[in-house]
């Protein structure tokens, strides 16, 4: 990091190869698309490592880059009106045949070879368990059972009181269960 | 002051033992309470599954093309190093 802040260019590329990968995962988890996912890792690292001389060591990169593409993902999501890409279908579909018609058909599309492999990456049962969940505790689960943070990290990344944090865990791994436990009945 | 290994598991000590952290006082209550044991290896079994979730990456050249795009530093100020295959 002290190299990275000092602006050598090794260490800056070495930032990108150690993060590209999780923070590229957590991306695709959140948007289901691989090159918006893409877009918005490189606008985070561009950010990351344009402003890195403000980087504050007390807190751990990790947290600060994950805080970064987070709020990438939000942001875009909220401009979108995509909001959760929820199997469930659009947040205003109010029947069922609505929230049918909306619904995003993973697996099932397969006309594009990129489309074909975010069904064959993301088609799995947990895979959509995990978008069935609201954002917020899709996010929060990626990063305590994926990424491996602490709940306190988890709460300053989001930006969220610590009892949130863990109430979201909580509630998002019942719902996993259920959602897991429904399709293997 | 109530025996701790009579008292069910809290979600927190769920997710402990889970991980395999859960203190030995607490672990004591799961070799006798049925209930708290299937919930536990329920909780452990999710924990596992998302625990080897893939990690994807990005297309191939990703590291190449957010380097073109940033402003690597330098004493007169920052500018953009656009990136050459040499």
């Amino acid at each position: 990091m002290a190299w990275a802040k000092q602006g050598h260019e090794a260490a800056f590329r070495e930032l990108v190869r150690r993060y590209e990968r999780p923070i590229f995962s957590l991306l695709y988890r959140m948007v289901h698309d691989r090159a918006l996912a893409e877009d918005l890792a490189q606008e985070t690292f561009i950010k990351v490592l344009n402003a890195i001389g403000t980087y504050n060591p007390q807190f751990k990169f990790s947290s600060w880059i994950f805080k970064i593409a987070n709020n990438a993902a939000i942001d875009h999501l909220r401009k979108r009106e995509l909001e959760t890409l929820s199997l469930d279908g659009s947040p205003h579909a109010t029947t069922p045949d609505e929230m049918s018609a909306t619904a995003p058909q993973l697996g099932d599309r397969g006309e594009t070879p990129l489309q074909e492999l975010e069904a064959r990456e993301l088609g799995g049962a947990i895979e959509h368990a995990i978008a069935r969940l609201r954002p917020e505790y899709r996010t929060c689960i990626l990063l305590r059972h994926v990424e491996g943070h602490s709940y306190e990290e988890i709460a300053r990344i989001l930006d969220l009181p610590l009892g949130t944090v863990k109430t979201y865990i909580h509630r998002a791994r019942n719902e996993l269960r259920g959602y897991l436990e429904d399709r293997r009945e | 002051m109530t025996d701790p290994t009579l008292l069910h598991l809290t979600a927190d000590e769920t997710e402990l033992w889970a991980l395999g952290l859960l203190p030995a006082t607490r672990d004591a209550h799961l070799a006798q309470c049925a209930e708290c044991r299937r919930v536990a290896e329920r909780e452990r079994k999710l924990i596992r599954e998302l625990a080897q979730l893939t990690r994807f990456a990005p297309e191939f050249g990703f590291v190449e093309r957010v380097m073109a795009k940033v402003k690597i530093p330098t004493p007169s100020g920052p500018h953009f190093r656009p990136h050459t295959n040499s």
